[in-house]
């Protein structure tokens, strides 16, 4: 499940998330760990942690080596795993990040955004089951952002249970299914995210605001007569829901990626790429793309205006890119995927 | 960029990165020895070559302008030096006496030679040092430390004054431009008073980081001691043999020469 | 016609590096137009601003204000940094006293002026960014979206000509980025030049009438938000993605087979665009003594609220608000729906008010409204 815990500044997000991992203890109740009570032993928080891992919203708090590989190594080391397992983890996960190639500089010379992977890095090493990010993309440029909730949605995909702790409204709309929001320390909601904001008094008293597209297609709907529901949650889909039964809609052309990147066919129409295997491998062989990030709603917007469009991806997302274009089908037509 | 972060990049792009910090070390400590052991004013000169040549092939033979001034800069204060020890002779023929207020000032044939020791020991000494320096960044001296032994919570906190003040320096700066727009700097009150507001600043911020910081690291299981993933290399036998062989071979050659040059005798016809 | 901030081969480079941060930068801010400075991190936003107010010095080229050359000496720095003001991203570097009141005292006390003109301009300062009833707040106990408000009043306590925002809304949530926004705008149409310098697109989009923007040091656009998203090499390479709203028009326009321009930059105004809306109207009310009963009156209309003074003073008097932030934006699009709503606004702010109706225009909605004064 995407699980974002959403709150104004101060409403207790990231006091809440220092309870799982047993930073905090709780001065009354209990907090469970699949299904079990903490315990706050030292070997016993010690444990949790390795599962537990979180990622702060400044690096800078939590790089403490001088050189990146030295700090990804720093959690596993800590677990005393041994040192080929150890090498293979901070391979895997500089990797996953793309600073596979600066393993031996050092930290501080860095920019923030390298110093933000690098910390993610370090998470990803100790191969947590659960991984809580504290606003993931604040301070990252456009492209980075994308980049980053791309890689969170490859966890998810893996089997890793992804908490997102943020302020930022339209990152949490789009990429929730459950959110639990904060105000003022009490938890006034959970569940799916329409509900709570459809709620405008609530969610202004949680010093929120409700997010683009949701806004956007209840206006249009009602000014249009029609149900708000089913919501839409990207452009993709809020296009799709506008578009008429008989708009043309565009192809989108599907190549897996697996080892080598076969030929692209230079067919017109937009060339999107999805996944970190083949960003790298389009990078090296310098191929022309159109949309390096945010390709598949960038493919669904040109099936939506009727253009065709080619996706080159991992094979292994190749589920999670089907079922993403295919959500489409709840709003209007799915375009067809050959 | 201060002059911190220069000597940093400078280190990491340095030739010797690799070589054993504890050897870089070991024959930095024996040569600065060697070059304190024995009256001779020829073994300075071994020293700066040594300590020269270091800088150089570490740089690979282009030693940056910013060096150069801080060798200028220290050199400057080194004569000063020189100079007060040549006229506070106590003993040997007076060269020149003067008196200044109730202070007698005798210059004496003893003091004069001293004085010239003492300078061409000094900056042959800053040479060697600054050869180590621009080949071994902080990092790799608190493991060479970690290697003789030191208290693991000296190592750390020199590991982590070097990290986090890399951040509070940048912070420094930001905070110095900010007040630069405000004017802060409009009269010498008004400097003194922002300099102090902007170490507040960062007195808090800095207490602020080493707050968050202890929380990040028990998230990260930290248990008392950074481990290290990729050791620097050993401090071989040969390091050991050469650097002792070095440090002998100038101090026999510095007992050889002893006396063997007096700047008096040089300096005789041209000052006295 | 001349620029208000104008640079010509503007060339910088750090200590010790051999590629310059800033490469020949051309650059022409204009006076009275909303300007943004875009680009990825580290592509030289701030290098280039603190070129505005003299704190880098080129390595060559020169930089202008009002039309004339920078001068580096002790006293014509005292003059141009307090035209040239800099909010900086993180306010905590730019808080020198302990209280608020002396915080904003700061600049003008720098620059040696007489201490009933502090005064004055102390109080203007805490009253634009409303910030009136913390005057005697320690600095370590307000909130991180007051401290940002107090970074701004520090600059305006100096009466600056250009105001250049770095990353304005970052860290804040987002009631209070759109607050700040808000107030930015209000700055602005009181006739402070506002230079906004960021890598959020989408803030970029909805503010700029101009945009210049940066890559690894070099300028390579100039121009309305429009004609640089329009080219999404030109964007991929900045490190940037197209706003949302321009993607949204973009592809709306091309299903419904209608031409791009204009090209919306709010809510609203894309609805405007693409439905039929229907017809309500909309109720100016600027801030009055008397505003209380004004709108209590109406118990049945949504009520929003523009501008900072108004904001504080329907809060204190606890009064109902449906739309405590993004006011104008909300209520028009009640109107849209065929409602009647009330805005309540700053006295200065209802010309601002009548522009932003008549800008809906264009896209095809004719609100009706009157002002209640």
């Amino acid at each position: 499940m995407k699980t974002v815990i959403i709150g104004a500044n101060g409403a207790g997000k990231s006091t809440m998330f220092y309870h799982f991992n047993g930073i905090l203890k709780p001065k009354e109740g209990t907090v469970y760990y699949d299904g079990k009570p903490l315990e706050y032993t030292r070997d016993a928080l010690s444990d949790l942690r390795n599962k537990v891992s979180i990622v702060v919203q400044n690096p800078d708090e939590q790089i403490f080596s001088s050189t990146v590989e030295e700090d990804v190594a720093f959690g596993p080391l800590n677990m005393s795993i041994e040192r080929d397992e150890v090498e293979r983890r901070i391979v895997t996960s500089l990797e996953k990040v793309g600073m596979l190639e600066y393993r031996e500089r050092p930290t501080v010379k860095l920019s923030y955004g390298q110093r933000k992977r690098v910390a993610l890095a370090g998470a990803l090493a100790c191969e947590p089951e659960v991984l809580i990010l504290d606003e993931p993309t604040a301070g990252l440029d456009p492209q980075m952002s994308q980049e980053v909730m791309e890689l969170v949605n490859e966890l998810c995909l893996a089997g890793t249970t992804v908490i997102i702790s943020t302020h930022d409204v339209d990152l949490a709309y789009t990429w929730a299914e459950e959110i639990h929001v904060l105000r003022k320390g009490k938890l006034i909601y959970s569940g799916s995210p329409e509900p709570f904001f459809a709620n405008t008094e609530e969610v202004a008293l949680s010093g929120l605001v409700k997010p683009h597209t949701f806004s956007i297609n209840s206006t249009f709907e009602s000014l249009r007569g029609r149900d708000e529901a089913p919501y839409p949650r990207t452009n993709s889909q809020l296009l799709a829901k506008l578009s008429t039964p008989d708009a043309k809609i565009g192809v989108i052309r599907m190549i897996p990626f697996d080892k080598e990147i076969s030929e692209i066919p230079q067919v017109c129409g937009n060339i999107g790429i999805y996944g970190s295997r083949t960003r790298r491998a389009v990078r090296e062989s310098k191929t022309r793309v159109d949309y390096y990030f945010n390709a598949i709603e960038g493919c669904c917007l040109d099936a939506m205006s009727g253009l065709d469009s080619v996706l080159v991806y991992d094979i292994e997302l190749e589920s999670l890119v089907r079922d993403t274009i295919s959500v489409l089908g709840k709003f209007g037509k799915v375009p067809e995927m050959i | 960029m201060s002059e911190e972060t220069q000597m940093d990049t400078l280190a990491y792009s340095s030739r010797m990165l690799y070589w054993a910090p504890l050897g870089k070390l070991l024959f930095c400590v024996l040569v600065l020895i060697a070059n304190l052991v024995t009256e001779s004013i020829l073994v300075p000169f071994i020293t700066l070559a040594i300590g020269l040549s270091m800088m150089a092939y570490s740089t690979n033979f282009k030693i940056p302008f910013f060096i150069a001034i801080a060798l200028l800069e220290a050199l400057a204060i080194l004569i000063i030096g020189a100079g007060l020890i040549s006229i506070s002779g106590e003993s040997g023929n007076v060269l020149w006496e003067s008196h200044f207020l109730w202070i007698n000032i005798y210059m004496t044939d003893d003091s004069f030679n001293k004085a010239w020791l003492v300078l061409f020991r000094g900056v042959a000494g800053m040479a060697v040092m600054m050869g180590f320096a621009t080949s071994t960044p902080i990092p790799h001296l608190s493991q060479a430390l970690r290697q003789v032994h030191l208290p693991v919570e000296i190592v750390e906190l020199i590991v982590l004054i070097y990290r986090y003040g890399f951040l509070l320096l940048e912070r420094m700066e930001i905070m110095y431009h900010a007040a630069a727009c405000r004017m802060g700097f409009n009269g010498f009150l008004r400097s003194i008073k922002t300099t102090a507001s902007i170490g507040v600043g960062i007195f808090i911020s800095s207490t602020n980081m080493a707050d968050k910081a202890q929380t990040a690291l028990s998230c990260r299981n930290y248990k008392g001691y950074f481990p290290l993933y990729r050791a620097p290399a050993k401090t071989g036998l040969k390091w050991i043999l050469f650097s002792a062989l070095v440090c002998a071979a100038m101090i026999i050659f510095g007992l050889e020469t002893e006396g063997i040059v007096n700047m008096y005798e040089l300096f005789k016809g041209v000052l006295f | 016609m001349d620029g208000l901030i104008e640079t010509k081969d503007l060339v910088y480079f750090y200590d010790g590096t051999k590629t310059p941060s800033l490469d020949s930068i051309n650059i022409k801010i204009t006076p009275g137009k909303k300007t943004v400075i875009l680009g990825a991190n580290g592509a030289g936003k701030s290098t280039l601003f603190y070129h505005f107010n003299a704190i880098a010095k080129p390595h060559s080229g020169v930089v202008l204000f009002e039309g004339e050359p920078l001068k580096y000496r002790k006293k014509a720095l005292l003059g141009l940094r307090s035209k040239v003001a800099v909010v900086l991203q993180n306010p905590d570097d730019q808080v020198f006293e302990s209280t608020v009141e002396d915080d904003i005292a700061y600049g003008p006390t720098n620059l040696d002026l007489p201490q009933d003109e502090v005064k004055r301009r102390v109080e203007d300062a805490l009253f634009q960014t409303g910030l009136t009833e913390f005057r005697k707040k320690n600095t370590l106990q307000l909130s991180y979206g007051q401290r940002k408000r107090l970074a701004l009043a520090g600059d305006l306590s100096m009466k600056p000509e250009v105001l250049i925002m770095d990353e304005p809304t970052a860290g804040l949530d987002p009631q209070m980025a759109l607050d700040l926004m808000e107030l930015a705008e209000q700055l602005h149409f009181n006739g402070v030049n506002i230079v906004l310098s960021t890598h959020d697109v989408d803030l970029a989009y909805a503010w700029a009438d101009e945009i210049h923007v940066l890559r690894k040091g070099k300028l390579i656009y100039s121009g309305p938000s429009e004609g640089f998203y329009s080219d999404p090499v030109q964007v991929h390479m900045t490190g940037v993605m197209p706003p949302s709203m321009f993607t949204v028009n973009k592809n709306l326009a091309h299903m419904k087979e209608i031409p791009e321009a204009p090209y919306p930059r709010t809510e609203t105004q894309l609805i405007s665009k693409m439905v039929e809306v229907k017809k309500g109207s909309l109720h100016i009310i600027p801030l009055s003594e008397d505003i209380v009963s004004k709108v209590t009156d109406s118990t049945d209309i949504s009520v929003g609220v523009f501008g900072t003074a108004s904001r504080g003073l329907l809060v204190e008097n606890r009064m109902k608000v449906d739309y405590l932030f993004n006011g104008f934006e909300s209520c028009i699009s009640d109107c849209m729906n065929g409602r009647e709503s009330i805005l309540v606004c700053d006295t200065d702010c209802v010309d601002l008010i009548k522009n932003k109706i008549v800008e809906l225009k264009r896209f095809g909605t004719d609100i009706e409204y009157d002002v209640r004064s």
